[in-house]
């Protein structure tokens, strides 16, 4: 019926075995590699255990945030509020816990489902009000935001119960707590866009949502569901960050949005929609990790860093659509 | 036995109505050919009865019951399969997920865990429907959009055909396809027919319409002008009803425009 | 499919070797110090790294100075802390942008028997209490005196009888230094000139344009304004350019605090009225001078307070005032 392709070589034939098996890509993965070796050779602090742990837990909040992002993103949407809802969620947890005086347990369950409530209205408005997600989660970047500092009166709520503590603080087996969480998250995570029914729906509908229509799949319920789902991950990063400073801060994930996205990106989801993999996005999140970390080592001035970080981005981006303009047929 | 049946369907978009009160049968097996002119409302017909629109008046029977209430993946799940005019594919998906969308079968992990989608079962099966329709993709596990018009348009086929359908309509199949290739979908078509399931064609290319149909049903104006035996019925008056008056030179406009289609 | 994946895989593995192989303290350097500012885009931040700079150099100390993209970036610079204790410091000095964002890492360096130094006050003792952190010493210009200053000069210009609304732009929401100026500043004012009344206490997150918009609304409400004290110099120019735009320059009194050199520059040129100096330099240069005191094994005072200074056009003019020379 139609005419064979030219037998691939052997690069891409390992990227899409890599593709094929870790929904990875293996550009990614090589950048990680380089800039790692990079800053080992620049700087005699940078391979140590302890700056590796250094590294991960720096990552754990934005890492979360950008697993959020590559969900949201995947099916075509936008969540630009991922930031201010880390830090109304952390400010609601500690009220709860300090002002309120409630058992932590209720704490940890208040960040997450204050996230979620904000999550649940983008979904709302995104599917039935039909207002475009930059918009709906642009105003929610300033609702939450702005919530989050009327609840705090602007000042920290300082003085959580220590068993909340011990969830940012803890370390078991020499590992710290948010480490532990965010790695179970990211696991979980990528089981289940990569492997469920849930996971390749989600997929399919930032892919093609007419496809996925017709495929009868509730597309709106769907991206209702990813909404929530992403403002409940806020509200666990916004739990994480209050647990480590034992106090809820209202400036807390202050810009982080736009950090989580570049994550994904350049871990090789579709800003677009379509294509994503949460272990893509942790392999971005750590190639911004190590290039924060690696620079800050070296006493590099953040102003540098931020050059670096976009220009990271747009190479990414770069080598992606030149990767797609490859593999399609105009 | 009728396996399809409309009656009445109005569909509006806005101020727009498009559905003027559509009837239109299809039996068992049948193949029923679908013409009229751009914008007489052929494409929106066809995506009430799979559910993507819905129409706002009037009644849809397959095998005797309602399907109103019904959302696609109901509708697909009785039999009724569709293959678009645009393919409604998911372009960066591979070939299983795509044939598979909606319906991915599952398994589970160490036994407990559920809603794990079998790759496995779907790659065999995908590669098994492709192999029964004769084709040859450049790889199963690539994302479709790197393949050739044709060879979508065989993922699109695929996707269709797996699940057991009882009535396929195909949008303008042809549309963009070589030669040799129209022939493919014609004997398809055939082929179909000799398996029992019904077919709605809706092309622009009379002389295919001509070729493999059972019976011409002509829109115009959102309306069902004519239902034409095919084998009692010839090119000059499926024109004639298309664009509504008798004349070679209306006739030759429309032929001029479709054949460069 | 191998080669380039195996050499990938093969390369992964033995960074993965490395990295566990290596231990923490690696290296032994010889005594750096750590500085940890909030930002340097506020040249008050500048003049104290100055300070630090010249400081180090007289006392023969090798350091290392970050700092952060703004002064709201409280996790950022969580990690950037976390990251200056991989390279075994000799001493933590920190400007940490709120009482609570550098506890963890305060934490560890306690651990590590690393002097901790309050840089510029912006730690809440009750916190540092409760949390169970000891620092060396707390060093920065006292806030409260500072806006008490203001208060002072705001009265000898304008007399103790005088009467009419005042505004407050306060800094940071719950941001300590702020507070105390506010308060400093609030308090004195009452007991000196009961007549002035301040109308509004609004926080500008140090930001220009905020205080600028705050000011326009005030103004509205109160076309009479007499008074604007600001808890810093930035806020203070801002307010200064919303004044001047509604042509109320001779009519408002604007004080500022910091003594930075874009308030110099404005006071000279007659917009801003004063601003009460800290010597952000004089506070680097004794941090510095002071931490290598403490790791003698000398003992210190818990709270250096460093003196300010109230900048107005004659004083500038004069050029007689001693402490001048530390105003940067």
């Amino acid at each position: 019926m139609s005419s064979e392709l030219a037998r691939p070589g052997l690069w891409t034939r390992a990227q899409r075995g890599s593709v094929e098996r870790l929904h990875i890509r293996l550009e990614s993965l090589l950048v990680l590699l380089a800039l790692a070796a990079v800053m080992a050779a620049l700087s005699p602090y940078f391979l140590s255990f302890s700056n590796f742990l250094n590294i991960l837990l720096a990552t754990s909040t934005i890492g979360i945030l950008a697993i959020a992002a590559t969900f949201v993103i995947s099916a075509g949407g936008l969540d630009l509020s991922l930031g201010s809802v880390m830090g109304l969620s952390g400010v609601a947890g500690a009220f709860v816990t300090v002002n309120l005086g409630v058992p932590w347990g209720l704490g940890v369950l208040a960040c997450i489902l204050t996230g979620a409530l904000a999550g649940t209205v983008n979904g709302q408005l995104v599917t039935r009000a039909l207002v475009p997600a930059f918009i709906v989660t642009l105003g929610m970047l300033g609702i939450a935001r702005g919530l989050a500092l009327v609840i705090s009166g602007g000042r920290v709520i300082y003085g959580l119960p220590p068993e909340l503590l011990y969830l940012g603080q803890g370390r078991p087996f020499g590992i710290p707590m948010p480490v532990v969480i965010f790695v179970a998250t990211a696991i979980v995570a990528h089981c289940v866009l990569a492997y469920t029914r849930f996971g390749r729906h989600t997929l399919a509908i930032g892919d093609s949502e007419g496809a996925a229509r017709a495929a009868g799949i509730r597309v709106d319920r769907h991206r209702r569901v990813l909404y929530t789902l992403s403002g409940a991950l806020a509200g666990l990063a916004g739990m994480l960050f209050m647990a480590r400073i034992n106090s809820g801060d209202p400036t807390a994930g202050l810009n982080y949005e736009l950090t989580a996205i570049t994550a994904a990106i350049i871990g090789g989801t579709n800003l677009f929609g379509g294509r994503g993999s949460i272990l893509g996005t942790m392999i971005g999140a750590l190639i911004m990790g190590v290039l924060q970390n690696g620079l800050n080592l070296l006493a590099v001035q953040s102003y540098y860093q931020q050059m670096a970080i976009g220009a990271v981005l747009i190479l990414a981006v770069f080598i992606d659509q030149y990767q797609i303009r490859k593999e399609t047929r105009s | 036995m009728t396996l399809l049946r409309l009656s009445g369907i109005r569909k509006s978009f806005g101020a727009v109505q498009v559905l003027h009160g559509v009837d239109l049968d299809v039996g068992r097996g049948e193949v029923v050919g679908l013409v009229g002119d751009n914008g007489a409302g052929k494409s929106t017909l066809m995506k009430t009865i799979t559910g993507i629109h819905r129409a706002d008046a009037g009644e849809i029977e397959f095998e005797g019951r309602s399907i109103l209430d019904l959302d696609p993946g109901q509708r697909r799940a009785l039999g009724i399969e569709m293959i678009y005019q645009d393919l409604s594919l998911a372009r960066q998906q591979d070939v299983a997920s795509n044939i598979f969308l909606g319906r991915e079968p599952t398994k589970k992990w160490f036994g407990i865990i559920p809603g794990i989608v079998d790759r496995a079962a779907m790659d065999r099966q995908a590669a098994e429907m492709i192999r029964r329709l004769g084709a040859h993709l450049p790889a199963m596990n690539r994302a479709v959009g790197s393949f050739s018009g044709g060879q979508q348009q065989t993922v699109a086929i695929a996707r269709a055909l797996t699940f057991d359908p009882k009535l396929v309509i195909m949008d303008e199949p042809t549309a963009a396809l070589a030669v040799r290739e129209v022939q493919g979908v014609l004997d398809l078509i055939r082929r179909l027919k000799s398996e029992g399931i019904a077919v709605i064609l809706i092309s622009h290319r009379l002389n295919d319409v001509l070729a493999v149909t059972d019976r011409i049903v002509v829109l115009r104006h959102g309306r069902a002008a004519a239902d034409l035996e095919t084998a009692r019925t010839d090119m000059n008056e499926v024109v004639a009803c298309i664009v509504g008056g008798s004349g070679a030179q209306a006739a030759a406009v429309h032929e001029g425009r479709g054949a460069a289609t | 499919m191998g080669r380039r994946l195996a050499t990938i895989r093969g390369s992964a593995l033995a960074l993965a070797l490395a990295v566990m192989s290596t231990g923490p303290g690696v290296l032994a350097q010889d005594g750096q110090y750590a500085v940890l500012m909030k930002t340097l885009s506020n040249p008050f931040w500048g003049a104290m790294g100055q300070g630090v700079e010249d400081g180090a150099k007289e006392a023969g100390i090798d350091y290392f100075i970050q700092a952060v993209e703004s002064d709201q970036a409280a996790e950022p610079q969580l990690n950037v802390c976390n990251t200056m204790l991989e390279r075994q410091p000799v001493a933590m000095i920190t400007a940490a942008i709120n009482s609570t964002n550098l506890l963890p890492c305060l934490k560890t360096a306690q651990d590590r028997g690393i002097p901790i130094v309050d840089l510029d006050a912006n730690l809440d003792p009750a916190v540092l209490e409760a949390e169970g952190i000891e620092i060396a010493f707390r060093i920065g210009s006292d806030n409260v005196a500072a806006g008490a200053q203001g208060a002072e000069y705001l009265v000898s210009r304008l007399g103790a009888e005088a009467t009419g609304p005042v505004l407050v732009i306060e800094g940071l929401s719950g941001n300590i230094t702020g507070q105390r100026r506010a308060q400093g500043f609030a308090q004195r004012l009452g007991e000196l000139a009961p007549g002035l009344e301040i109308v509004a206490s609004l926080p500008g997150d140090w930001d220009r344009g905020k205080a600028a918009s705050i000011t326009n609304d005030i103004l509205t409400r109160h076309p009479d304004l007499v008074a604007i004290f600001a808890a810093n110099d930035g806020m203070a120019l801002g307010a200064v350019e919303a004044v001047y735009a509604a042509g109320l320059g001779d009519q408002v009194t604007i004080i500022g605090v910091d003594g930075n050199s874009d308030a110099v520059k404005s006071i000279r040129d007659g917009r801003l009225n004063a601003s009460v100096a800290q010597l952000p330099y004089l506070v680097g240069k004794q941090a510095v001078e002071n931490v290598k005191k403490v790791l003698a094994g000398e003992t210190v005072p818990k709270d250096i307070a460093v003196p300010t200074l109230v900048l107005t056009r004659e004083v500038l003019e004069e050029g007689s005032e001693p402490l001048l020379q530390y105003v940067k």
